[in-house]
């Protein structure tokens, strides 16, 4: 690729984006900038400054390897964005992508963020709003308080309605403080009393909403794209249930256990609730498949996500391409009765972990690597052969996304593009994914976010 | 760059304060705020339940129960003049909380309103000592902003045991007719609905109102039945007088007649409805109202009760402002100021506030001298930025924690009094909104130069901490004191005696003035519109924002592209 695009952008928009984050995400935003005759130019830290996808390509320092100083530091990416001449920004998932204050200081400083506006993000980054919002829109919640609690009469009240166990929450928490279980009603009070004190010491804020606590279930996800006139679409739900510490390891399109009516209610609803909140871009509706088949609103992502590639897969539709148009202002390019989704899609995330040393970050010198390759095989990666995995970042090595007619065969596929990956040098979880996907729970949906399938091997 | 460039401000808790000195603070200011809120409770109880009992007897409702249904469900009023009168007693030994009258910014169908309610719990709703005041006061806030007013009235005339203190005056109740009609003249829609006795002034008021309601129980009168010869034996009374019966048909005086309470709100909301809608939105842009990065509720614990202890200005304008996204103007001069832009409730709005601690001298570089005053420079300062604020229609929101000017030989020789009233001059003569806060200290020439209430702010708001006094306690005593004190106002004298007279006496001195500075005494004579708790502060100056931009066919406004404050940003150096 040439370094600098001079000619008129193939689709009329942008000329110049920055592309605020790293690795895979920042090579995959960077093939849709090409594709629309963009220029990117990678904002980078003194880590990644030599990363092999930005070679041959503008590149802009923007601080010191520690994540704080770099892909966090909100004024120097605006500032470099300035000073690069860029008129547009993606975030990618993670860092700021989900920082409202940040999409403002984008927009004050006349650089477009590639997102939803700040409102929106900020609307639904706060849980009962958010929820309310949803609900509102029509889709079903967890049953809980509605909003905040009053008092603890009210928690034991609306305890004994919904039925336990129950959680209280805290409004402000955040990394699962401020959080306790009442499995009865004797428990109510003690645990409002405890969850407000850690509320109020961690984050000032002793405000407590209830929700049942549901054990198990399924995660289910919707990817929705939606542009500046308020046309919504969804591209379908994904499955995102093999996680482990709460980090997804597998998604897959379709969800295996949804009932077809419970799909497509949820998807109408999905998309009206985006569009009541005027949202604008891509987003991810995140659920709680229950026992009973329902599936119950948890929050919503105001970002791209990692696995959008299973939905790319199934529906042929670019949705990095899609986020920049509609934050140019163009109109969706497609309809809802133009989606049309394919098969069953699969996908993993590989790794720099060793499963066999509790899942241990290897950063390291990959000295030899070779991805999978075939018809109905996708590899979204930044690495090559001779590629340094940082330390100070997220260890993700590569997605490995396959498709087939059924659930069976991209799993089978998946199977044999895995064995065909080679990466020599640091550790990764494809001996994880290789049993996962050969057991029995999993070829079975015998499985829910508590435990892994077929992991560890018995 | 005709950009708008702000930048976060502030840290969260954890970097702005050290816990124990937060929890401190909280403590203290929680205990004189749910002070406050007892105070209110008190005042809204009026002349207590069995006079609201005699009140729901007859088939009606208090004048709050009133304001509670016609405003939008999930609303609350936002009232002003409170305690006006509170602990004052008339009469015999007469209470007039709230000067028997609501005064309150209130949202009825999406638009802000001044709803100026009688208090029918306090001897009828009749007229105090200063009620014709706080009526003229909500009267000249809605004036200033074009915001409709609705009257709820329920007003049985002045009380008469003290009527020379409300009639006759310049602005007695009779001034209320004329800022009535000033309104009106002004294109200020005004709406009234009458709900019971009404009589003398009270019978005035509606009359100037566009529309006006009558309930089956409501009459308005000249005078009552009791003046008027020969109704004892035709058994006539007030209602036969005045009554639907004669003001909807025969006289013209009412428009339409309604059969209570209820009904009469219901109907004055469908005519706010008609109303023009706001502009609020369309200038907001894109931007909606955003909560602060930091919460609001942290102001508690970063404000400190001692009035000589200082904090970081920013952290408190980071928990005011949409976002915690703030455009510093002119960071370089007048250290002791901090002026900027920011959004409030998504709109922009211009801020000053003083910076507390130490601050430079740019006269003696190595020097430091005290904030919370005002010198040369930071005058200079935020009189441009003031008239900056004025030219591009930005409402201007002063906040004050200030000690005073600077004074001496070189601030003299500087000239401050001819800098000051440069800056007094702006504000006097400024078009757009302003709106003080006095935050802590508003002592002397700098609450004056900050916009204190004799520069007419559309409202001015107090906190539980205010201290509003011409100077600070121990600068009176070293005044009062100044011939036995040396010059570094120590006592002169070693004799122990005399030394613990001296001490007594200044202690005497400050504590007299203290007793001055106690906001309630500033509320109850209306030398400030409302006390707030630092947790509501943001509600009020959201809701005051969006009211400058609710109606803006009378006051320019000019789109950010084209501001003067960009001219004074290149001026000053900032980045472009």
């Amino acid at each position: 690729m040439t370094s600098k695009n001079r000619g008129a952008p193939a689709v009329p928009m942008f000329r110049r984006l920055i592309v605020a984050n790293r690795g895979e995400v920042a090579v995959r935003i960077a093939r849709a900038c090409d594709l629309l005759g963009i220029t990117p130019v990678f904002a980078v830290s003194a880590a990644d400054r030599d990363a092999p996808y930005t070679r041959g390509r503008e590149t802009v320092c923007i601080g010191a390897a520690r994540s704080p100083q770099s892909y966090l530091n909100m004024q120097a990416i605006v500032q470099a964005a300035r000073q690069r001449e860029c008129t547009a920004l993606h975030p990618g998932w993670g860092f700021l992508s989900e920082n409202p204050v940040f999409a403002a200081l984008c927009e004050a400083h006349g650089i477009s963020f590639i997102g939803p506006s700040p409102r929106a993000m900020h609307l639904m980054g706060k849980k009962t709003p958010a929820k309310q919002a949803m609900r509102a829109a029509g889709l079903q919640l967890i049953s809980g308080s509605d909003g905040i609690l009053a008092d603890v009469d009210e928690a034991r009240a609306v305890a004994d309605r919904v039925g336990y166990p129950v959680l209280l929450k805290a409004e402000s928490g955040g990394g699962g403080r401020g959080m306790r279980i009442a499995r009865g009603p004797d428990e109510v009070a003690g645990a409002y009393a405890d969850a407000q004190a850690e509320a109020v010491a961690a984050f000032g804020d002793g405000r407590l909403y209830l929700e049942r606590l549901v054990e198990g279930g399924r995660h289910v996800e919707i990817q929705i794209m939606a542009d500046r006139y308020g046309d919504v679409v969804h591209i379908g739900e994904r499955d995102c249930t093999v996680q482990r510490n709460h980090q997804k390891l597998i998604e897959e399109s379709p969800s295996p256990v949804l009932s077809p009516d419970e799909r497509a209610r949820t998807l109408a609803a999905a998309v009206r609730a985006a569009a009541s909140i005027g949202y604008v871009g891509a987003g991810t509706m995140e659920f709680l498949l229950d026992a009973g088949g329902t599936l119950r609103f948890m929050e919503m992502n105001t970002r791209l996500q990692v696995e959008h590639c299973v939905s790319e897969v199934r529906s042929g539709r670019d949705l990095v391409v899609e986020q920049i148009r509609v934050a140019a202002g163009h109109p969706l390019s497609f309809r809802q009765d133009e989606v049309e989704l394919v098969g069953h899609a699969i996908e993993c995330r590989i790794n720099a972990e060793d499963p066999s040393q509790g899942f241990k970050p290897a950063p390291g010198t990959i000295t030899r690597w070779h991805g999978p390759t075939g018809p109905d095989v996708r590899v979204d990666t930044h690495v090559e052969s001779g590629y340094e995995v940082p330390p100070h970042y997220d260890s993700l090595l590569c997605k490995v996304i396959t498709r087939g007619a059924t659930r069976d065969e991209a799993a089978d596929r998946m199977i044999a593009a895995l064995r065909e990956l080679v990466c020599e040098g640091v550790p990764t979880t494809v001996p994880m994914h290789l049993q996962i996907l050969q057991s029995s729970a999993f070829r079975e949906n015998r499985y829910d976010t508590r435990a892994i399938p077929g992991w560890p091997p018995v | 760059m005709a950009h708008v460039p702000l930048v976060p401000i502030g840290a969260a808790r954890e970097q702005a304060a050290d816990p124990r000195t937060f929890d401190e603070h909280r403590q203290a200011l929680g205990e004189l705020e749910a002070a406050l809120q007892r105070r209110r409770v008190g005042v809204h109880a009026g002349w207590g339940d069995s006079y609201a009992a005699r009140v729901h007897a007859k088939g009606k409702l208090t004048a709050r129960e009133r304001v509670a249904r016609l405003i939008d469900p999930g609303t609350t009023p936002l009232e002003v003049g409170t305690f006006v009168n509170d602990g004052l007693v008339f009469g015999d030994n007469l209470r007039s909380p709230a000067a028997g009258v609501i005064t309150a910014f209130c949202r009825v169908e999406g638009r802000w309103v001044m709803v100026i309610a009688n208090d029918n719990t306090v001897a009828s709703g009749s007229w105090w000592p200063r009620t014709p005041e706080k009526i003229e006061r909500a009267q000249t806030m809605a004036l200033r902003l074009r915001l409709p007013t609705i009257y709820l009235v329920d007003c049985s005339g002045l009380f008469l045991p003290e009527q020379s203190k409300s009639f006759p005056g310049a602005t007695g109740a009779g001034h209320i007719f004329k800022k009535n009609s000033l309104l009106s003249a002004s294109g200020v829609p005004q709406l009234a609905g009458v709900f019971g006795d009404c009589i003398a002034g009270g019978g005035y008021m509606p009359i100037i109102s566009d529309r006006v309601y009558m309930t089956e129980q409501a009459y308005m009168v000249i005078a009552g039945a009791a003046l008027i010869k020969g109704a004892k034996s035709q058994k006539l009374t007030s209602l036969d007088i005045g009554g639907p019966e004669v003001h909807v048909h025969l006289s013209g005086c009412a428009d339409r007649r309604v059969p209570n309470d209820e009904v009469l709100l219901q109907c004055l909301r469908r005519e706010v409805a008609k109303l023009p809608s706001s502009g609020a939105d369309f200038y907001r842009g894109d931007a909606g109202a955003i909560e602060p990065a930091f919460p609001t509720h942290e102001l508690r614990g970063l404000m400190p009760v001692d009035h000589r202890e200082g904090y970081d200005a920013y952290q408190i304008l980071a928990r005011l402002v949409d976002q915690s996204l703030f455009w510093e103007l002119m960071p370089d001069a007048g250290e002791e100021m901090i002026c900027g832009v920011a959004r409030l409730g998504g709109l922009y709005a211009g801020l000053i506030i003083n910076r507390q601690g130490l601050v430079g001298d740019p006269e003696h570089p190595s020097a430091r001298r005290p904030g919370g005053t005002l010198y040369r420079a930071g005058i200079a300062k935020i009189s441009a930025f003031s008239r900056a604020c004025d030219s591009d229609g930005l409402p201007i929101i002063w906040l004050q924690d200030i000690s005073g000017f600077d004074i001496g030989v070189e601030a003299e020789r500087q000239g401050l009094l001819a800098y000051g009233s440069n800056l007094i001059y702006t504000n006097s003569t400024n078009s757009t909104p302003m709106f003080t806060v006095l935050l802590r200290k508003a002592s002397g020439a700098g609450y004056y130069a900050m916009a204190g209430l004799p520069y007419d702010p559309v409202v001015q708001l107090s906190t539980c901490l205010t201290r509003l006094s011409v100077m600070e306690g121990r600068t009176l005593s070293i005044a009062t004191y100044n011939t036995k004190l040396d010059d570094n106002f120590e006592i002169l004298s070693k004799d122990p005696d005399e030394r613990r007279a001296i001490e007594a006496g200044m202690r005497a001195v400050e504590q007299r003035i203290e007793a001055d500075m106690d906001p309630f005494v500033a509320a109850r004579q209306m030398d400030t519109d409302e006390i707030v708790a630092f947790g509501e502060l943001r509600s009020y100056l959201c809701a005051l924002v969006e009211m400058s931009y609710q109606y803006s066919g009378y006051r320019r406004v000019k789109n950010p592209r084209i501001w003067t404050m960009h001219d004074l940003a290149v001026l000053t150096g900032g980045i472009r």
